[in-house]
């Protein structure tokens, strides 16, 4: 085990204060890709003692069109219910490890107009970032080079619903 | 032979001739992103003799304008690594404002994990 549930509460309970701080007297948007995130957005939308809404959306990942030539650029699987115009806006991300998603993500939302726009994320690679102008303002854990798998990420779709965070080796 | 698609987020000049199956697949993940790259655009003299011929260059793989960042990737073990390491501390001495960072196999290994790319780790 790499995080015990406990741990990764205490923290994500430490970044809902800081958030509901930070957005005192505003009403931010949660917006979590799809699937590894949700688990921590449903948490720390728990965690966060402020008005707020949340909102999903989820991309195709690399491999699905590689297949066809490997050309064909990243698109929205499925796109926010919510307007973005005027809104304080919060990526919640599962990981940031070369901030391509995250950047791919900023761009497309910055043409929607947000009044602004902020990261979240519960685990860090920086070591290994290709982008570094990304907005991430919280951040739960920076770890290692490990993969791992529970509290939302998952082995082949499996494991995501333990509780604590694993590294894979161990499952 | 390696294939060579038409990308879109390339913005050097010559088509791209990479060297190896993990550029090309590293070079297929950026442009899936849309972040603009070049392929060696430049190369970086790292030592000269007396008479000013260049006796050690380095030519990082990939440049990434938006970014102002180098990156080199290589697929030799942890342990072989050396030489690119000390050519990457010249690099850095004889050019401080040059941002460059090196792909070891191992992080080659978890981006071809996470985007499925067929890279044989």
């Amino acid at each position: 085990m790499y995080l015990a549930a406990e741990e990764i509460q205490a923290r994500v309970r430490e970044l809902g204060a800081r958030i509901a701080r930070d957005y005192e007297g505003r009403e931010p948007l949660l917006v979590a890709a799809l699937k590894s995130s949700i688990v921590f957005l449903s948490d720390l939308s728990r965690a966060i003692p402020i008005l707020h809404a949340i909102d999903f959306i989820e991309l195709a990942g690399f491999g699905a069109d590689a297949a066809l030539g490997g050309t064909s650029g990243i698109r929205l699987l499925k796109d926010l219910d919510s307007e973005l115009e005027g809104r304080d806006v919060i990526l919640v991300e599962d990981v940031v490890d070369t901030g391509l998603t995250l950047r791919f993500l900023c761009k497309t939302f910055e043409l929607r107009r947000p009044r602004s726009l902020a990261a979240a994320t519960l685990l860090d690679r920086p070591y290994r970032r290709l982008v570094d102008d990304l907005p991430v303002c919280y951040v739960g854990f920076v770890v290692p080079d490990e993969l791992f798998a529970g509290y939302g990420f998952d082995v082949e779709e499996k494991h995501r619903n333990l509780p604590d965070l694993h590294v894979i080796r161990e499952i | 032979m390696l294939e060579t698609p038409v990308f879109q987020a390339y913005c050097g000049e010559a088509p791209p001739r990479f060297a190896n199956a993990a550029e090309l697949e590293c070079a297929k993940v950026l442009d899936f992103y849309g972040l603009p790259w070049q392929y060696e655009p430049r190369t970086f003299v790292l030592e000269e003799d007396a008479e000013g011929r260049t006796i050690e260059a380095f030519t990082p793989d990939f440049y990434l304008p938006e970014q102002d960042l180098y990156v080199e990737i290589t697929m030799m073990k942890q342990s072989l690594v050396t030489r690119k390491n000390r050519k990457l501390r010249k690099l850095r001495d004889r050019y401080p404002d040059v941002n460059v960072k090196l792909f070891y196999k191992r992080d080659v290994a978890r981006l071809a994990e996470r985007f499925k790319l067929p890279i044989a780790s």
